[in-house]
C-alpha cells in the first residue's frame, strides 16, 4: 500500500497571531503615539522553525548574555566554594 | 510535525531555573562573607547574577506569550492561581512582622518603661508625611484601575498616561519615605520600637520598589503594543501586586504609625 495519509498535518504550523480581539494598535494610521507596532514582526521572528530554544532565539545578543550569565554564575560558585572552605578552617589563636 | 493535543505550555529546555538557584547560593554565601569577613565581592556577584537571571527568564516569558502565542486561557488560569498564591505567601510574610510588633507593644516590658511608645522614643507624627504617603498610595490605586479600564477599552493614550502617573506616585512615595528615614529621631538600633518600625516599613518599602519596577516593565510593554484589550495578564498581575502593597501600607499606617504613637 502506498503510504497511509498521516493523521497529523505535516505542513509547518500557521503562525499564531492574536487577532481575535481588538488590539490597542487599532488606531487611525495617523496616531503613532510613542512608536509603531512591531509585534507582528517579532511574532514572525520568534516563530521561525529554526529549532532554537526561546532563550537563544534572537541569535548573537542572546548567546552573549547567556554566556556572560553562565560565566559569572560558574565562576561565582567556584569562588564561593573556596571562600566557604577557607572560612571553615580554624583560626590560629595567639 | 505533530501538534500538541492539549492547551498547556510545554516550555523549551531553559537554563534559568538552575542558574537562579545558583544565584541564590552566591547571594546567601555572599551575605555570610560580608557579615563575617567584611568582603562584598561574592554578594555583589550573587545580586548581579540574580538580576541577569530575572531579566532573561521574564524576557523569555514575554517571548513565549506575546510572540509565540503559548499563553492559552488554560495557561493564563494557571498563572492567575500562581500570582494569587504568591501574594498570599507575601501576606503571611508581613503577618509575622505585625505579630512581632503587637507582641512587644501590647504588653510593654519594664525595660521599655512599661509604656508604648517606649520611654525616650519620639514617634513620627502620623498626621504629617505618613498621612501624605497614605493619600499617595490610595491615589495610585485609583490611577492603576483607571489604566486597566483604559486598556480594556483600547484607549492607548489614556492607558499610558494613567500607568505612568501610577509609577510616578510610587516613586514619590519612595522618595518621601527615604527622607522620613533620614530625618527620623530614632534608628533601627533603638530597642524593639526601632526594630519593629524599620523592619516592617523597610520590607514594605522594598515591596513598593518591586511593585514600581513591575509596573514600569508593564508601561514599556504597553507602549510596545504587547497588550490586547482582553489579554493583558502581566498588567493585571502587576496591578494586583500594587493593590496588595497599598493594603499592607494601610495596615502599617493604622497599627504602627497611628495606634503605636
Amino acid at each position: 500500500m502506498q503510504g497511509l495519509k498521516p493523521i497529523v498535518s505535516t505542513e509547518s504550523p500557521a503562525l499564531i497571531f492574536g487577532t481575535t480581539t481588538k488590539l490597542a494598535s487599532d488606531l487611525p494610521a495617523t496616531d503613532s503615539f510613542l512608536g509603531k507596532n512591531k509585534v507582528p514582526d517579532l511574532q514572525k521572528l520568534f516563530q521561525k522553525a529554526d529549532g532554537l530554544p526561546v532563550h537563544l532565539k534572537r541569535g548573537v545578543p542572546d548567546k552573549l548574555l547567556y554566556r556572560t550569565t553562565m560565566a559569572l554564575t560558574i565562576g561565582g560558585t567556584i569562588y564561593c566554594l573556596i571562600a566557604l572552605y577557607m572560612a571553615s578552617q580554624p583560626r590560629n589563636q595567639k | 510535525m505533530a501538534h500538541q493535543a492539549h492547551s498547556y505550555h510545554m516550555v523549551d529546555p531553559s537554563p534559568w531555573p538552575i542558574l537562579g538557584a545558583t544565584a541564590a547560593l552566591l547571594t546567601t554565601s555572599g551575605l555570610i562573607m560580608w557579615f563575617h569577613f567584611n568582603t562584598s565581592y561574592l554578594l555583589a556577584l550573587g545580586l548581579l547574577s540574580m538580576l541577569l537571571v530575572m531579566l532573561q527568564w521574564w524576557r523569555d516569558i514575554v517571548r513565549e506569550s506575546t510572540f509565540q502565542g503559548h499563553h492559552t486561557p488554560t495557561v493564563q488560569k494557571g498563572l492567575r492561581y500562581g500570582m494569587i498564591l504568591f501574594i498570599t505567601s507575601e501576606a503571611f510574610f508581613f503577618l509575622g512582622f505585625f505579630w512581632a510588633f503587637f507582641h512587644s507593644s501590647l504588653a510593654p516590658t519594664p525595660e521599655l518603661g512599661g509604656q508604648w511608645p517606649p520611654t525616650g522614643i519620639n514617634p513620627l507624627n502620623p498626621l504629617e508625611v505618613p498621612l501624605l504617603n497614605t493619600a499617595i498610595l490610595l491615589a495610585s490605586g485609583v490611577t492603576v484601575t483607571w489604566a486597566h479600564h483604559s486598556i480594556t477599552e483600547s484607549n492607548r493614550k489614556q492607558a499610558i498616561q494613567a500607568l505612568a502617573l501610577t509609577i510616578l506616585l510610587g516613586f514619590y512615595f519612595t522618595a518621601l519615605q527615604a527622607t522620613e528615614y533620614y530625618e527620623a529621631p530614632f534608628s533601627i538600633a533603638d530597642g524593639v520600637y526601632g526594630s519593629t518600625f524599620f523592619v516592617a516599613t523597610g520590607f514594605h518599602g522594598l515591596h513598593v520598589i518591586i511593585g514600581s519596577s513591575f509596573l514600569s516593565v508593564c508601561l514599556l510593554r504597553l507602549i510596545k503594543f504587547h497588550f490586547t484589550s482582553n489579554h493583558h495578564f502581566g498588567f493585571e498581575a502587576a496591578a494586583w501586586y500594587w493593590h496588595f502593597v497599598d493594603v499592607i501600607w494601610l495596615f502599617l499606617y493604622m497599627t504602627i504609625y497611628w495606634w503605636g504613637s
